[in-house]
């Protein structure tokens, strides 16, 4: 019998992600002033929906780093858009904020279930 | 996996904040020096520009853990602007030469200002992406309380 539920592994897949992604938009805004560098971008969502479609585990998904929409590149060839970065930022800390809660939850009702109360 | 790797993304906008203000130093040098007709090098002084360049490890791609590879930005040169520089007509300058004329930096106030403010604003941007990993690590380190 294993302890952990599907969702508590989909949360915490979903969490190595979103902060697979927060690297990914972290080295983007880092590299904003590197001639020639280009966005990048984690492809997850579609692996994920594929794995599920298909009946698998959420440790199927492969999170892939992938080349990104950026803005229009500027002169020096880097495309980096620094408010597109900044909302993504947002997003994904939303998104972080989002699957912490819903595991904190089931936490909350694994400890309820234990003590009793 | 170790805990300095977790806070990998911490570097990673570490790194580009310490680019940043180097940035910013070298941007202030060419102020400073805007006026400066005796440089390091003899001469006038030459306009410096920083070299920035992406650190990518080797990468492993698809993993779960949270180690993607990157190491942020570094510094890899501060060059000189092989600009041309201009002239002007001061013939009571000490450092005009035999017609009058004095050989001035190729610096130019109102670029740099353009290029400090850029610097200060990747310099925010890396901030919040620091701000944002802090939130993330303590609503994560929150759920040992359940």
């Amino acid at each position: 019998m294993s302890i952990t539920t599907p969702r508590l592994d989909l949360m915490s897949r979903l969490l190595d992600v979103a902060a697979m992604r927060h690297d990914v938009i972290a080295q983007n805004v880092a590299n904003i002033n590197t001639p020639g560098y280009t966005t990048l971008e984690v492809n997850f969502e579609d692996a994920l929906r594929e794995s599920l479609a298909n009946k698998q585990d959420a440790s199927a998904a492969k999170a892939e780093v992938v080349e990104g929409t950026g803005g229009l590149p500027r002169e020096d060839g880097n495309n980096v858009d620094v408010d597109m970065e900044m909302a993504r930022l947002q997003k994904n800390s939303l998104y972080f904020k989002v699957y912490t809660q819903i595991m904190a939850n089931e936490l909350a009702q694994y400890r309820s279930a234990i003590t009793g109360r | 996996m170790s805990f300095d790797s977790l806070l990998v993304a911490g570097n990673i906008s570490a790194s580009g904040m310490s680019a940043e203000r180097l940035r910013m130093e070298v941007i202030a040098n060419n102020i400073a020096n805007s006026l400066s007709t005796r440089g390091a090098s003899g001469g006038a002084y030459r306009r410096q520009d920083v070299v920035f360049e992406s650190i990518m490890n080797d990468q492993t791609q698809g993993n779960t853990g949270p180690t993607s590879g990157f190491g942020g930005v570094r510094v890899v040169d501060v060059v000189d602007d092989p600009s041309e520089m201009p002239r002007i007509h001061d013939a009571g300058h000490p450092d005009a030469d035999g017609s009058g004329f004095v050989t001035m930096p190729n610096v130019s106030v109102p670029i740099e200002m353009v290029n400090l403010m850029t610097a200060s604003r990747a310099y925010e941007a890396n901030l919040k992406a620091l701000q944002s990993l802090r939130q993330q690590m303590e609503q994560t380190l929150s759920l040992i309380r359940y």
